[in-house]
């Protein structure tokens, strides 16, 4: 695999690689795809896929209506966390906007109803040894107000992007987060796109939201072409920059692919490195297309 | 002398114990404790299990965010700092009886002055009395890797850098000068300096690094372009022929004909780190010893 570290070091990320051919799960790509990551963002996929599983079994109605007020909602940079005013939306809806803006108030919110307890089980019936959903983003940002004695949470995150200063002790550690390896996250897309874990109905609304994916700067740059499909979920925290999802080919063949990554730059904006990611996803769909 | 309860009268108190206890109070978290003292969080609630037993009471309750110190964790926390003191002691008094010593292998990054290199290597003799320092000096990504696989103690790079999992102490910033045709010292912003190109080693001897200066570069000079050169006496000749401008935190390399200027605001720091492996130090308290050391860098 030194093809993909190459690629890695070349951008100045540490990357974790798993890619699988959705019908032909033997033929994988692997780089450190057992290393437990925190996930970011990308905890919001199987948020989704364990709220998707409790409306099959009746427990959740997804029509069922949640305000958001400001005063209490998780703030963030997209989506509902943006708004001055309360917000009414059903479940299913808050879950559109969750995974396709990566909407921090809409995430909490719904891992608020499904519940951390409820969401381990879940996860675990699902076969996903290493992937954790310790909390949600609220708690993720005071844990971070924490770590750097900072009350504020952008100001805690300022220093998360300061090349001059040093990232204090922890904060990347997937034994302090929600974590998960680049096989699981495959491992659970596969078991997404193949129906094994949902109803057709739920099947075809979590493609369809991960198709919606507005975020293109990462796994989708690496396919710039309108017949490819791209369907995913990223993830990003401080240098955490992450995506997982399916490509899928015009002639049908689609690939589950789960890319995280490490900056050494603290910047907000690193357009090189979220290409990287689209890079290396590209050669990885190359690879396995010729097997 | 411990009074032990019988059921676990097979447990020797160890260092280990001890270095659970102190980290665990100083942490406060049994994720912090465990990457303090080196371990994963199962090994260390284990060890603090067996302490417990072993003395009969709590140590330590379970908050909810994390860990607080009980009565009897406060009144022996003292006696456990002691008891490691006197190990570091008695470990550095062997090492210094010992002829031949432990081995330091420094690495240094080529950005690194000259003399702020030697500085660390004869602090790195200072913190382990009797120990044999090598030096070599490579570039960031090929240092990096060499500490990794064990080849290296420790080494000083650039900053930012893709560092693998190895622990890295605080960054360390250094001034710099750029060094330009012509006599005369000075000082002159970044965008006053004329349309010759800045001298820049190869980027993928630390890809991240290098594109933070070139992207720092762009935004305070958006003309005047890059020449790749192999190292700074390379530079300091062209810079000498009229050619380029280079920039270095090296306060002593001059040559005639060329001037030496300030930049104003020190846009483009030379970001310097240390970075060793968690499981292969000699260093029996590391994080301390390697503030002592980033210290010697300047």
């Amino acid at each position: 695999m030194n093809a993909f570290r190459a690629v890695f070091d070349d951008a100045g990320v540490r990357g974790w690689l798993h890619a699988v051919a959705i019908d032909r799960p033997d033929a994988t790509i692997e780089l450190d795809s057992d290393a437990v990551v925190p996930m970011a963002s990308v905890y919001k996929l199987p948020l989704l896929t364990a709220f998707c599983r409790l409306v099959d079994d009746g427990v959740l109605d997804p029509r069922e209506r949640l305000t958001l007020d400001p005063a209490s909602r998780t703030a963030g940079p997209t989506g509902v966390s943006l708004l001055a005013d309360p917000v009414t939306m059903s479940l299913r809806d808050l879950a559109v906007s969750m995974m396709t803006v990566s909407d921090n108030a809409a995430a909490d919110a719904l891992l608020n109803v499904v519940g951390l307890q409820r969401l381990a089980a879940l996860l675990e019936s699902f076969g996903l040894q290493r992937t954790w959903v310790r909390r949600g983003t609220a708690d993720n940002l005071r844990d971070l107000q924490r770590r750097t004695g900072l009350d504020n949470a952008d100001d805690a995150l300022a220093l998360l992007a300061d090349n001059d200063r040093t990232t204090p002790d922890g904060v990347y550690e997937a034994a302090n987060a929600s974590a998960s390896s680049t096989r699981d996250m495959t491992l659970l897309l596969r078991q997404l796109w193949t129906g094994a874990l949902l109803s057709d109905a739920q099947t075809a609304f979590v493609k369809a939201t991960m198709h919606r994916q507005l975020f293109q700067h990462r796994l989708a740059s690496g396919f710039p072409h309108d017949t490819i499909g791209v369907a995913g979920k990223t993830g990003t925290f401080g240098s955490l920059r992450h995506e997982v999802g399916v490509v899928t080919m015009p002639g049908g063949d689609a690939y589950a692919i789960a890319i995280f990554t490490l900056t050494a730059r603290a910047d907000f904006r690193q357009p090189r490195a979220d290409a990287t990611i689209g890079a290396a996803a590209q050669l990885a769909v190359n690879r396995l297309r010729r097997r | 002398m411990l009074q032990l309860s019988p059921q676990v009268s097979g447990i020797m108190l160890t260092e280990r114990h001890l270095q659970i206890f102190v980290a665990l109070a100083e942490e406060q978290h049994f994720g912090d404790a465990a990457r303090v003292v080196g371990i994963t969080q199962p090994p260390l609630s284990q060890g603090l299990r067996r302490l417990e037993a072993l003395i009969g009471a709590k140590l330590f309750e379970r908050g909810s965010g994390g860990v607080e110190l009980t009565a009897a964790g406060a009144a022996l926390l003292p006696f456990a700092r002691r008891a490691l003191g006197s190990i570091d002691e008695f470990r550095q008094a062997a090492v210094a009886r010992d002829g031949e010593g432990p081995e330091i292998r420094l690495g240094l990054a080529p950005e690194v002055p000259p003399a702020a290199g030697a500085a660390i290597a004869a602090a790195c003799g200072t913190a382990l009395p009797g120990s044999r320092v090598t030096v070599v000096s490579g570039p960031t990504s090929s240092l990096v890797s060499q500490v990794s696989a064990g080849r290296l103690t420790l080494a000083v790079v650039l900053h930012p850098a893709v560092l693998d999992g190895l622990e890295a102490g605080p960054v360390r910033l250094l001034p710099t000068w750029a060094l330009v045709p012509g006599d005369g010292d000075g000082e002159s912003a970044l965008s006053d300096l004329g349309g010759l190109p800045i001298a820049v080693r190869p980027r993928a001897e630390a890809p991240a690094a290098r594109d933070l200066f070139l992207d720092t570069l762009a935004l305070h000079r958006p003309d005047g372009g890059t020449v790749v050169v192999t190292d700074d006496r390379a530079a300091l000749a062209m810079a000498a022929a009229g050619q380029a401008i280079l920039v270095t935190a090296d306060p002593l390399l001059a040559a005639p004909g060329v001037g030496r200027r300030r930049l104003t605001g020190d846009p483009l720091p030379t970001r310097l780190r240390l970075v060793w492996s968690r499981t292969r130090t000699p260093f029996a308290r590391p994080a301390d010893v390697m503030g002592q050391l980033t210290e010697a860098l300047s």
